[in-house]
């Protein structure tokens, strides 16, 4: 059961070329992740967690240090090998949601599943169990440009989660929602993790959010500044989260 | 302010804008190569065989400046897009509606006339370098014929002018109907095509009586002649582009309703891809089938009169070869050929007169054209009436009767003896009386090969070599000889002019569908690397994507090929007065057309894939 699903070592991302000016995006950045594990990631705009998603999610390359995703270091993996990979294993709530605007929400639901070859028959019940969840089946057959923010947000989540896939990564999935909205989406959350021992890393700002998580870490300019784990309730981590901010605002810090 | 912010940005949409003026130049010089043909009515006069042919040129102008119209207004509304965002910005941060509008006017126009100084530039120069190489080509001088026309110019500007004009005030005012909002999110807002089923059926049904009414005119050209072809005109035009703008946004709903199908795979997006601008590729679908018909149109129909050289210089003559008095090099050349049939007779030859000999005519009579009543017109047969008496002669007097029946006709046409022996007079005599007279014996051969153009070469060498011993007998300057090959020369010479105007106009009018379908597909390959890279990032694999391009552009290229094929097919029938059988080798320019439309579309789904495609997968 405890086995590794995600094991990060020393990564390194730094962003433009040699000639040009360099921005080291990552730090050496080491972690690991148990298979069923809920993590949280926080810190503050420009540390870098976005970076630490895309590298994980194998959309960007790091610039050194490995990454392995159940075993397999997937910087030796190959193109279709990781777009599959991506397809089945992965799914990615972005930050700018990234639906796509020729599709009705229906269909950009659907379609991580069409990609799958699952069958015409059972697309449609997993797709309305899953919205009926995150409360946005009354806009199935309306297009992207037509839904509020909050709505493109849970519809980007519902794509996420729809073929339910062994890790999730999400980049502020709660971000552009109220706080009930928020607080379902993180119960749909938590009971995939719990049900069906989905491992998940979301990166948040919004502590209420982060408080679902079992354990937190903390990046500060491209480097691990700090981790915290949840032993008690989740008012009590709540808490603790709280304080661990606090002292990123203090300026004593640096 | 504003114009400073406006210059700076369209330096950032430097690539979008190059598309743009692609597409326009294009679209005018193409107009122009019509116009230095459609305008110069001294060539069109002096070089075709149509006797109406200023008119088919007015027609031919009214309707490309239709087909230009709809182009012009699509393109130009790509401008619209580019900008569209960007001016709602500007608008927020406090831009005057107005300021906006102008802004919009003014930069449609300026994009215009610079595409219109191009357009010129480049119109001249492909008029000239076509026009020369075809006329290399067909052997045709092409006298008269201006690549650089005034008045061809002057007609292009004009007409570009007004058209910019227009197009300018309809974009700076569709930005001006536009509300803040709309101009922020245009981009990513859905045609709303309305499709109905009844609203489908009355289109579909409209426009099928609309190109059946065409059809019919075009069919009918011979008692309808010049109302024909206007009737043609308005029918099929609007039918075309009705048929698209009916059948095209029903059919795509009813692929995506089908469950089975829609969310199969990457199916979903590629139906999403073509419904999203779905008013833009109706227009750009009707206009590709358009200029498809046009052009493959002027192109078989150039190719059939060529043909029909061949097959009317066959129609008085059933002989291909005429030899008198063979040298061994005209027989080696002769033996060269894939002879089907070849037949010798004797004559003699005075200062007054030719006299044949009656029993080899009677023994192995050559074949001559007849036309039979009922038939589909002239066949080869050989001459039916018997030579009783001793004596003839080809044209009757000095006492004697003239050839019966088709004799005459083997003696003039097949055996040319008219033109090769000048004014002497000609006679058939029986074994007797053709001994007694006292001349030269010699031997004429006449023979038939398997494929006359195939050795037009050869053929043309024993023409030469023919005309010298006719101009030994005649003594004079010989223009023509009489004979198959002659006869095919002097049609070849009427015909090339109308060659040369369908194939010029082929390529044009191909020309500019394939620039269409170019732009069509780079206009909006800005917002469709957005979607790849996103299909990318929830790990689509590339050879899917591949999958998806091939069968977008599949259906894309599919459609107004279908359409425009069919146009001209049926259209042929127009040549069917003056062109003996115009479907005869229809299948050359046909072929030749599906071989480079399809290496078009690998082409096209190659350079659509370089830019689309995330680089790395
Ligand atoms: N493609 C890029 N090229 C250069 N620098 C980049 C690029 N993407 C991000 N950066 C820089 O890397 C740093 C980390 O960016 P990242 O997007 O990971 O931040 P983040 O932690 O997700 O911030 P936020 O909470 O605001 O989303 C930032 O300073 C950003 O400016
Ligand atoms: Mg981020």
């Amino acid at each position: 059961m405890n086995q590794s699903v995600l094991d990060v070592h020393q990564l390194n991302k730094i962003y433009g070329k040699k000639s040009e000016k360099q921005f080291h995006a990552l730090n050496g950045v080491s972690f690991a992740m148990t298979e069923g594990e809920f993590v949280g990631v926080m810190g503050p705009s420009g540390a870098g967690k976005t970076t630490l998603l895309n590298v994980i999610s194998t959309l960007d390359t790091a610039t050194n240090g490995s990454v392995k995703i159940a075993g397999t270091d997937i910087t030796t993996m190959k193109q279709g090998q990781l777009a599959d990979f991506r397809s089945s294993q992965l799914g990615f709530i972005f930050q700018d949601f990234n639906l796509l605007e020729n599709l009705t929400v229906y269909e950009n639901i659907a379609l991580p599943l069409s990609l799958q070859g699952v069958s015409v028959r059972k697309i449609k019940p997993a797709v309305e169990s899953v919205v009926a969840k995150l409360g946005i089946e009354s806009i199935l057959n309306k297009y992207p440009v037509t839904i509020s923010g909050g709505q493109k947000q849970r519809v980007a989540a519902a794509r996420a989660l729809v073929h339910e896939p062994a890790l999730i990564l999400a980049d502020e999935p709660t971000g552009a929602l109220d706080s009930k909205n928020a607080r379902s989406l993180m119960e749909t959350m938590v009971h995939l993790n719990e049900n069906h021992t989905t491992s998940i890393m979301l990166v948040t700002h919004d502590p209420l959010s982060a408080s679902y998580c079992e354990r937190i870490l903390f990046i500060q300019d491209g480097k691990l500044y700090k981790e915290i784990h949840r032993n008690g309730t989740r008012g009590e981590f709540h808490q603790d989260i709280l304080d661990v901010l606090a002292q990123f605002a203090s300026p004593d810090l640096g | 302010m504003l114009l400073k912010l406006s210059l700076s940005s369209m330096r950032k949409l430097a690539k979008d804008y190059m598309v743009l003026l692609f597409g326009l130049t294009i679209s005018i010089a193409i107009f122009y190569m019509f116009e230095t043909l459609a305008q110069n009515k001294a060539f069109l006069e002096a070089n075709s065989l149509i006797s109406s042919i200023i008119f088919v040129f007015h027609v031919g102008t009214f309707i490309l400046g239709i087909i230009t119209v709809f182009y012009i207004f699509y393109a130009t509304s790509f401008l619209l897009s580019l900008r569209q965002k960007e001016l709602g910005m500007y608008m927020t941060l406090g831009a005057k509606k107005h300021k906006i509008t102008q802004l919009m006017f003014m930069e449609t126009f300026f994009v215009g006339l610079t595409a219109l100084i191009i357009g010129i530039v480049v119109g001249v120069g492909l008029s000239y370098g076509i026009a020369e190489l075809l006329m290399w080509q067909l052997d045709f001088q092409g006298g008269g014929f201006q690549p650089l026309y005034p008045s061809s110019l002057v007609t292009t500007i004009l007409f570009y002018i007004a058209l910019f004009f227009l197009t300018s005030i309809v974009n700076a005012w569709r930005i001006g109907r536009k509300s803040v909002l709309d101009l922020l999110h245009s981009g990513q807002q859905q045609d709303q095509v309305k499709t109905s089923g009844l609203r489908t059926f009355l289109g579909v049904v409209l426009s099928v009586i609309l190109i059946a009414v065409g059809y019919y005119a075009m069919v009918n050209i011979a008692e309808l002649m010049e109302f024909g072809i206007i009737l043609a005109t308005v029918t099929i035009i609007p039918g075309t582009y009705l048929i698209f703008i009916s059948l095209l946004p029903y059919l795509v709903k009813k692929l995506k309703q089908n469950r089975n199908l829609n969310e199969k795979g990457i199916n979903s997006f590629t139906l999403g891809q073509l419904r999203f601008r779905m008013l833009n590729l109706m227009m750009v679908l009707g206009t590709v089938a358009m200029l498809i018909a046009l052009g493959l149109g002027a192109m078989t129909a150039g190719t059939s009169f060529y043909h029909n050289i061949g097959i009317q210089s066959s129609m008085f003559h059933a002989n291909d070869v005429i030899l008198y008095e063979p040298n061994n090099s005209e027989k080696e050349m002769l033996a060269s050929m894939e002879v089907t049939k070849q037949q010798e007779y004797r004559y003699k030859v005075t200062s007054e007169g030719v006299y044949f000999l009656k029993t080899d005519l009677e023994s192995d009579p050559p074949e001559v054209m007849t036309f039979e009543e009922g038939s589909e017109g002239f066949s080869p047969t050989t001459p039916n009436a018997t030579l009783s008496e001793e004596e003839y002669t080809l044209y009757g007097g000095e006492g004697m009767p003239e050839l019966p029946g088709n004799w005459w006709t083997a003696i003039s046409t097949e055996l040319g003896a008219g033109t090769m022996f000048g004014n002497r007079s000609l006679f058939v005599y029986g074994a007797s009386n053709y001994q007694e007279v006292n001349g030269e014996e010699h031997q004429v051969i006449l023979a038939q090969v398997d494929d006359f153009t195939a050795h037009l070469t050869q053929l043309e060498l024993l023409n030469a070599s023919q005309k010298t011993l006719a101009e030994k007998y005649t003594g004079n300057q010989v223009e023509q000889l009489g004979g198959k090959y002659s006869n095919y020369v002097a049609l070849k010479g009427f015909a090339s002019g109308t060659i040369f105007m369908g194939i010029f106009l082929g390529i044009a009018f191909l020309m500019m569908m394939a620039s269409v379908l170019m732009f069509k597909l780079l206009s909006s390959a800005g917002a469709d690397v957005d979607r790849y890279s996103m299909l990318r990032k929830i790990g689509v694999r590339k050879t899917l994507l591949v999958k998806s391009i091939y069968r977008e552009l599949f259906l894309l290229f599919l459609f107004p090929a279908i359409v425009g094929i069919v146009h001209v097919v049926i259209g042929m029938q127009m040549f069917s007065f003056i062109i003996i059988e115009p479907y005869t080798k229809i299948w050359i320019p046909l072929t030749l057309f599906f071989v480079i439309y399809g290496i078009y579309y690998f082409i096209t789904v190659q350079m659509y894939k370089r830019i689309v495609l995330p680089k790395q997968v």
